[in-house]
């Protein structure tokens, strides 16, 4: 049989991390094939090169014949593979709905809409996921959510399907569910090859061929009977811990019995918790007693209300009904107490990753009030026993997931807790040290007595507690040691007995699966079309998701008119009503004259006069008085002889620009009553020239004028750079990215296609911000409307375009939001004539201003609306921003790598 | 438990310093902010009187109208350049030029007959940060060059001499003002992101969920992020005064350093609240840079470090006195490093920003519980 994927010596690697290491294997076509291993042992590594997202290092790759080092071929294999990359649902749209995301993904692999609708309806029947079709994605239950990615994988008829991972965290049921649905699909598209990567080894005993890795190698091959021959196992994870190095003689894990003390007040008592969330139950009537020493284990699916229970019993949550009772006090919120009985590790690592092993250790020791004599001896202890000592100076991200698991257990027991609550601590974890991680809970258990409740996703972990409860859809449905429970459903093993009691209470048995009957493929469309399309799906995505998404939609509709808002009423450079104040010595007419003068102009607004130097100083220095004029005793008398009397005048110059302003002013009004005295005296008029001053273009010389226009560059700079380079990164983060990579769509199909909503939303804004500036600060306007709207959409595709290339390299949200922010207000704040005309910038300024298109839309924006300007002023600054679209479309494409590193 | 809980707050505090030394990214930021960033922009981006463009339309060609075309020079003026009236006009309409002086034939002439003449200056008033002071600046300039070419020695014939004084900075230098805001805008900027990423990330990797589950308090948390993001900032900032614009910029700092740390240490604390509060608002990283930029530039913009508070609008001075603790460092940073004023005039601009944070942290200890169950 000819393969699906040939591998030759491939080796890849994350800095100094190696994931994968001269690996050699020949995948076979037309079966079910499987990768084997725990989480970081390569399986996603390999599964990503063969899909061709991620960058072949080193060694050959042939993927259903073609050699994926030429971008030629992977580009023609593209539309034969389908992948669904790790991660419950990640490359699905939560907030599109079921329709919507198969209908974005139809459009990728550029369907005509008939063929998109045909698709979709039978893909829904076959999955039973064609009673919701208006859900969001989002809101589905983790099986529906691996229903609908297997769908839009599906959604092109692959010849090679992709799965990584695709169950964890899935409950029982909805697992056997999902290799049902494969099982169907594959009898009905018999062509097709699978790949599937997993780590629970019941599973895997079902594929045809399996591929067990570790450390980056692949150690054995062969079917899942073949292996278990090889080892002598009687089961896959026998067999698999066999085949590790160092697992061929590690022991069995034994639970000894528990001692029974049945009067003893138990350890833990829920009594009928309750906890909603708006209408939403997230836990329902939950009602347990558990025993002082016992192994407790909680079963149920991701988002069933597991980890609502146990936030409620530790006391981080309170509950909306019901209590909780440790060793038969109530616990309270904000009981500290019964805190120090906890010890707690929640899913996920959760220390900090910039403390060491032994700071981590210490700050818990200190946070939990351990004597300070007690602290060193007790971190030392738990250091050894669990196996620490030699980490004890690294940061925990340097180290093995099974080692970080020890040192949260180690933390959680610091305090010698009598209860431990764990949630999913061994979920990533390989088998080896999952056992090793057993032992210890078991050590606690039978020799300290100390309360143990644990969930999990394995069954072999759920056979080793003393009682197991299986939770679903908020409530409790089965409780009793793992063999009464079997028995009670009469199953064969505990899995089956659970799936058995979901069956009971979903009340559906599995279904089988409507036919596959694909539609015969419609003729292709043109190259040009197919890429319309693609880019066309883009736009239609990105416009709903940004729609259902609040925050960013407040920031794009509503930031600019509070931009606009508060800077243009807040920068202002008009000087006005500056404070000013009078010691008039002398009192006469002419004085009187002189602070009347002052007082006459509207940029002076005078306030109480002041008798003293000591007083001015102390308004002054409180900075209640900006200007202070003294006219000395005589002043009437010396200005009648013709003597020159001179007059003070102070002026607060801790404000430079206000303090030259005031002064202009203030000279102003005495050159003013000068020329009054003089001409009512008749005597000798100075020179007779006069200077006379024009405003050009804003008569008034009001700010507002020329600061709202300039004000409108920086909004249209900033505001739409930013919504556009979130756009791009937020996909890296979420991880949808993978259908940019996975999918025939171009680069730059992409990125148009991304682009255009916010460059639209923008022209939007565009016009928004012009009726404000007109309407609200009556700025007047001059120009041509249509030149200078034309302008403004090169304008925002300009801006939106840099945003883009921001998003390109950056990896979050946080760094393309504020290197975008960084990078554009220092140039468009000082360098693109908001404040400073560019004409009286330094060379190195002014160039740098003109560098970014700000600086070019500045004079557009003030020219059209106060200096008349049309089409004949404004065609150079216009095409000059479209070699900025081009030049920022260029370097996005350049930046942007359609496969990961 | 009061000693247990001043004992978390210390160690937590020490934690979040450790956090905050790991963070490289985010000290390369801070140190260019605090410097480069600061002397960048004091430098370039005031609102003096600079290089001002300006031409000459000479329409006398008389040896007057030379010696006043050479009268405009730098630093004020650049040296002008001389155009017909038609390109002057296309000049100014460009932006090329922001004033124009425009001579009439005949000007010399008239003023030696005595007779009446008129000199016009076209300004462009698009450029509203300069032209008007640029503009009286060259009217004075070209009087006095008119004065002394005319009857040269003769004194000034004013009939009232004034004697102005410009308070607390002398020379009127702009780098003094905008290098005292361009350090509020850092610590306004930085604390903000320091003390919500702080939240945030903790949120993120479940941290929080974690410390919770221990004997401590949420208000023990809060007050750790405030304390550890405040005394780095503060210490940051007050270094790069003495530093960077004392020393290495020649500011002199009037009035007493140690008011001003206290005064900055409350706006750092006020600011750090309303960092930890708009993070209480947000689910993520992404969300809360969308949400904390504009934050940002309203802070900035409107604090009266960059047009006096009393050009805006009375009712947008007062939301922004309620609001925003900026426009109360801004004055509180003014009278005490320009005008060296004492505890007892500053008071109650600190006692401001005091309630803001007080308001802050009361919201976030609010919504503390309700973020952790969302």
């Amino acid at each position: 049989m000819e393969s699906a994927a040939e591998i030759a010596g491939i080796s890849h690697r994350y800095g100094t991390v190696t994931a994968l290491e001269a690996v050699s294997l020949t995948i076979p076509a037309g079966r079910m094939a499987g990768l084997i291993g725990p989480d970081g042992v390569g399986k996603s590594t390999l599964l990503a090169l063969v899909a061709g997202v991620r960058r072949l290092q080193g060694g050959g790759l042939t993927v259903l014949g073609h050699d994926m080092t030429r971008r030629a071929e992977r580009q023609a294999v593209a539309p034969r593979v389908a992948y669904m990359p790790q991660g419950l649902g990640r490359n699905l749209y939560p907030t599109l709905t079921v329709r919507e995301n198969l209908e974005f993904f139809g459009r990728l692999f550029g369907q005509k809409a008939p063929e998109r609708a045909q698709r979709i309806e039978m893909l829904l029947r076959a999955t039973g996921l064609d009673p919701f079709p208006d859900r969001p994605a989002g809101k589905l239950s983790g099986g529906m959510k691996q229903k609908l990615s297997l769908c839009s994988a599906l959604i092109h008829d692959p010849d090679l399907l992709i799965l990584d991972e695709p169950t964890t965290g899935v409950d029982p049921l909805s697992r056997r569910q999902f290799w049902e649905l494969i099982a169907a699909i594959r009898t009905h598209l018999p062509g097709m090859s699978v790949l599937v990567a997993t780590a629970y080894m019941e599973e895997a005993d079902r594929f045809d061929w399996l591929a067990a890795m570790d450390g980056g190698r692949v150690i054995a091959t062969g079917s899942p009977a073949e292996l278990r021959a090889r080892t002598g196992a009687a089961t896959l994870e026998a067999a698999f811990i066999r085949l590790l190095p160092g697992g061929a003689d590690a022991a069995p894990v034994a639970l000894p019995p528990r001692g029974h003390a049945p009067d003893a007040t138990p350890a833990i008592e829920a009594r009928h918790l309750t906890k909603r969330f708006g209408d939403f139950t997230a836990v329902d009537d939950v009602s347990f007693t558990i025993p002082e020493g016992e192994i407790f284990g909680f079963l149920g699916s991701n988002g069933c209300g597991k980890s609502t229970t146990m936030k409620m019993l530790t006391g981080l949550q309170d509950a909306t009904e019901g209590e909780t009772r440790l060793f038969g006090e109530r616990l309270g919120a904000a009981d500290m107490q019964s805190r120090m009985r906890i010890g707690y590790m929640s899913q996920g690592f959760s220390l900090y990753g910039e403390l060491t092993v032994r700071q981590n250790l210490m700050l818990h020791a200190q946070l939990y009030a351990l004597p300070a004599a007690r602290r060193a001896p007790r971190v030392a202890e738990v250091m050894a026993e669990f196996d620490l000592a030699e980490v004890a100076h690294q940061k925990p991200e340097s180290l093995p997931l099974g080692i970080r698991q020890r040192l949260q257990l180690a933390v959680a027991t610091i305090h010698e807790p009598r209860i431990l609550i764990l949630d999913e601590p061994t979920s990533g974890v390989d088998p080896l040290a999952r056992d090793d991680f057993w032992r210890k809970l078991i050590v606690l258990s039978r020799e300290r007595g100390v309360t143990i409740f644990i969930t999990t996703h394995f069954m072999n972990e759920a056979e080793r507690c003393d009682r197991i409860s299986l939770m679903h859809a908020g409530r409790v449905l089965e409780m009793g040691t793992p063999a009464e429970i079997v028995s009670r459903r009469g199953a064969a093993t505990l899995e089956e007995a659970f799936i058995a009691c979901l069956e009971e209470q979903t009340g559906s048995a599995g279904g089988e699966t409507a036919a596959m009957v694909p539609p015969d493929p419609a003729p292709p469309a043109g190259r040009m079309r197919q890429a319309l399309t693609r880019a066309g799906a883009y736009s239609w995505r990105e416009t709903l998701e940004l729609v259902r998404d609040p925050i960013r939609l407040f920031f794009a509709l509503a930031a600019p008119v509070i931009l606009l808002l508060t800077m243009g009423f807040g920068i202002s450079f008009d000087v006005n009503r500056l404070s000013f104040a009078v010691n008039d010595q002398d009192r006469s007419a002419e004085s009187r004259t002189l602070v009347d003068e002052f007082g006459s102009i509207r940029q002076f607004d005078r306030r109480a006069d002041f008798a003293s130097r000591a007083d001015l100083d102390a308004r002054m220095t409180r900075g209640a008085v900006t200007v202070a004029l003294e006219i000395p005793d005589g002043f009437g008398r010396d200005l009648r002889r013709g003597s020159v009397p001179e007059v003070s005048l102070w002026i607060d110059g801790a404000m430079p620009f206000r303090a030259e302003t005031a002064r202009g002013y203030a000279t102003g009004v005495l050159q003013t009553f000068a020329a009054r005295i003089a001409r009512e005296e008749g005597r000798g008029a100075a020179t007779p020239v006069t200077v006379e001053t024009r405003f050009l273009y804003n008569q008034a010389f009001l700010s507002a004028n020329a600061m709202v226009p300039s004000i409108i560059m920086l909004i249209l700079m900033l505001v739409p750079a930013i919504m556009a380079a979130v756009s791009v990164v937020r996909e890296k983060e979420s991880g949808t990215i993978a259908n940019f990579r996975s999918t025939p769509v171009g680069r730059a199909e992409f990125l148009v296609g991304k682009q255009l909503p916010y460059a639209v939303i923008a022209w939007g804004s565009f016009w928004v911000l012009f009726l404000l500036a007109r309407l609200l600060f009556e700025v007047p306007f001059s120009g041509d409307l249509g030149a200078l709207a034309a302008i403004s959409a090169v304008y925002v595709v300009a801006t939106t375009g840099f945003g883009q290339f921001i998003s390109s390299f950056t990896a979050t949200q946080v760094t393309a939001v504020f290197a975008t922010a960084i990078i554009t207000i220092i140039p468009t704040i000082n360098f693109s004539g908001l404040i400073v005309p560019v004409s009286s910038l330094a060379p190195a300024a002014r160039t740098l201003g003109r560098a970014f298109p700000g600086a070019w839309y500045q004079p557009v924006s003030v020219g059209s609306f106060v200096k008349g300007f049309g089409w004949a002023e404004l065609w150079p600054a216009g095409l000059m921003m479209l070699g900025f679209c081009a030049a920022y479309l260029l370097l996005s494409v350049l930046a942007l790598r359609k496969q990961e590193a | 438990m009061g000693g247990q809980s001043l004992k978390n707050i210390l160690r937590l505090t020490v934690k979040e310093l450790r956090a905050i030394r790991g963070d490289r990214v985010m000290i390369a930021l801070m140190i260019y902010v605090f410097t480069i960033a600061t002397w960048l922009v004091a430098g370039a981006a005031d609102t003096d009187i600079k290089n001002l463009s300006v031409a000459v339309v000479d329409e006398d060609r008389s040896q007057l109208s030379d010696r006043l075309a050479g009268a405009i020079r730098a630093p004020l003026f650049t040296p002008p350049e001389r155009l017909t009236a038609a390109e002057a006009e296309a000049a100014q309409n460009a932006g090329r030029q922001v004033l124009v002086v425009s001579i009439p034939p005949g000007f010399e002439r008239s003023l030696r007959r005595g007779d009446p003449a008129t000199l016009l200056i076209l300004i462009d008033a698009t450029a509203v940060a300069q032209a008007g002071n640029g503009a009286s600046f060259l009217r004075q300039l070209l009087l006095d060059e008119i004065q002394g070419y005319l009857a040269p020695g003769a004194p000034a014939a004013a009939l009232v001499a004034v004697e102005v004084r410009n308070r607390f900075n002398e020379n009127l230098t702009g780098s003094w003002f905008t290098a005292v805001m361009q350090l509020m805008n850092s610590v306004t900027i930085l604390t903000l992101i320091l003390s919500g990423s702080s939240m945030i990330r903790e949120r993120e990797h479940g941290t929080i969920e974690h410390v919770l589950v221990m004997p401590v308090r949420p208000h023990e948390i809060v007050f750790s992020k405030v304390l550890a993001t405040g005394a780095v900032i503060l210490v940051a900032s007050v270094l790069s005064l003495a530093f960077v614009i004392e020393g290495a910029m020649g500011v002199p700092i009037e009035g007493s350093l140690a008011l001003y740390a206290g005064g900055a240490a409350l706006y750092v604390v006020a600011v750090a609240s309303l960092g930890l509060m708009l993070a209480s608002f947000t689910q993520n990283m992404g969300q809360f840079g969308l949400l904390v930029l504009p934050v940002i530039i309203v802070m900035f913009m409107l604090s009266g470090g960059i047009t006096p508070l009393e050009s805006m609008p009375g009712w947008l001075q007062v939301v922004m006195r309620l609001v925003s603790p900026s426009p109360h460092f801004v004055a509180f940073a003014q009278s005490v490093l320009y005008r060296g004023a004492g505890l007892s005039l500053v008071v109650w601009e600190m006692a401001a920003m005091a309630a803001m944070s007080v308001v802050a942290l009361a919201i976030v200890l609010a919504r503390f519980r309700k973020v952790l169950a969302g």
